[in-house]
């Protein structure tokens, strides 16, 4: 999945080489993907805010992380991202599959879907919607960058119709 | 024997040991860490409560040349039993979560955990998994656990049954401060 192996180049180049995540559909591809890539270690956490945690550590510890999550875990990790990531300045690659946004068909998820940007703006976590699969590696990388230099942790968002392009199609009337 | 003492006896089991890094869990656990012996090597949370054995682990996964040490507390893990789950699947040797289990929410103003009514933390923590869980009732019985700890490959889970003491002193509040301290104290 073109994507998904974008996702991976990202993570590479940026030097990143451990992902703690929370598993979704589109994730899995992004998880087969980073069988190509031995360097970077993969940790499952049973929830997202412990993700966060386990992915705190791995910073202090001298590894530049990325959590990778679906949209609806986010509610999940509020009070990890606003009193250990933010004030310790923690920096890590927030990747965050999106639902509830154009294609859903689970109204359950929209509610959260819709609340994602303004809930990162109003913590002060700079995001960033990856627009096509040409360019996601290019932008996860400059997102994850941007982290590790300014130990201001960002998030990259990935769109349904990026991640489940044909999930939109049948959406349409 | 109260969380204070137990902390010191830690501390003091580390000796001249100024680079092995300890994690505290948010109030209590951290003040008395801090009162014990402030070094750089202390992690002190001043939020995220449940997240310390979660930070340990990710630590012990980025440092497996060092032994990691966690200071958590039971109302805190109570809160992120998932962690244990992950601890026990992930299996880092030089992992020592330890759980002061005054059976009380004592930072909030006392009300009780589920520990105080038949939740039993050790268990939970062996049933996740984690091959040397234990509980200790006694200074003997913590020592002998926390030296253990040190030289035997883990994960250790150590659940501490002590009495609440009343907290002493405060560590720095600058959360930077402390997390530069602490990397530059591990790099």
């Amino acid at each position: 999945v073109t994507w998904a192996a974008g996702v991976c180049a990202g993570f590479a180049a940026a030097g990143i080489t451990h992902v703690v995540y929370v598993p979704d559909n589109p994730l899995s591809h992004v998880l087969s993907a980073l069988k190509a890539y031995p360097g970077i270690k993969t940790t499952l956490a049973t929830r997202e805010e412990e993700a966060f945690g386990i992915a705190a550590g791995l910073y202090l510890g001298g590894v530049q992380p990325a959590v990778m999550l679906q949209s609806s875990g986010l509610g999940n990790s509020l009070n990890a991202i606003t009193s250990l990531i933010v004030p310790y300045q923690v920096p890590m690659l927030i990747l965050i599959s999106m639902r509830g946004d154009a294609g859903e068909w689970n109204s359950a998820q929209v509610p959260m879907g819709r609340a994602v940007r303004p809930i990162l703006d109003s913590m002060g976590i700079p995001h960033t919607t990856v627009d096509s699969a040409a360019a996601v590696a290019a932008t996860v990388e400059l997102v994850a960058r941007t982290a590790f230099d300014t130990r201001l942790s960002g998030a990259c968002l990935l769109p349904r119709r990026l991640t489940a392009p044909r999930v939109v199609e049948e959406a349409r009337p | 024997v109260t969380r204070l003492e137990a902390t010191r006896l830690l501390v003091s089991a580390l000796g001249s040991d100024q680079t092995t890094p300890i994690v505290a869990s948010l109030g209590h656990p951290a003040y008395d860490l801090f009162a014990a012996g402030d070094r750089p090597a202390n992690f002190y949370t001043w939020g995220s409560m449940g997240l310390a054995s979660s930070i340990g682990l990710g630590l012990a996964m980025a440092r497996p040349d060092r032994r990691v040490v966690v200071l958590d507390g039971d109302g805190s893990l109570l809160m992120n039993l998932g962690s244990l789950a992950t601890i026990g699947w992930t299996r880092p040797k030089n992992l020592i979560l330890v759980v002061w289990d005054n059976q009380s929410y004592a930072t909030t103003g006392g009300q009780d955990t589920a520990t105080a009514h038949g939740a039993d933390l050790a268990a939970t923590a062996s049933g996740m998994g984690i091959r040397h869980s234990v509980t200790v009732r006694s200074e003997l019985e913590l020592k002998d656990a926390f030296t253990r700890a040190l030289t035997q490959d883990g994960p250790w889970t150590i659940v501490a049954r002590v009495d609440e003491s009343p907290p002493s002193t405060k560590p720095p509040l600058d959360c930077v401060f402390i997390k530069n301290r602490f990397m530059a104290a591990l790099a």
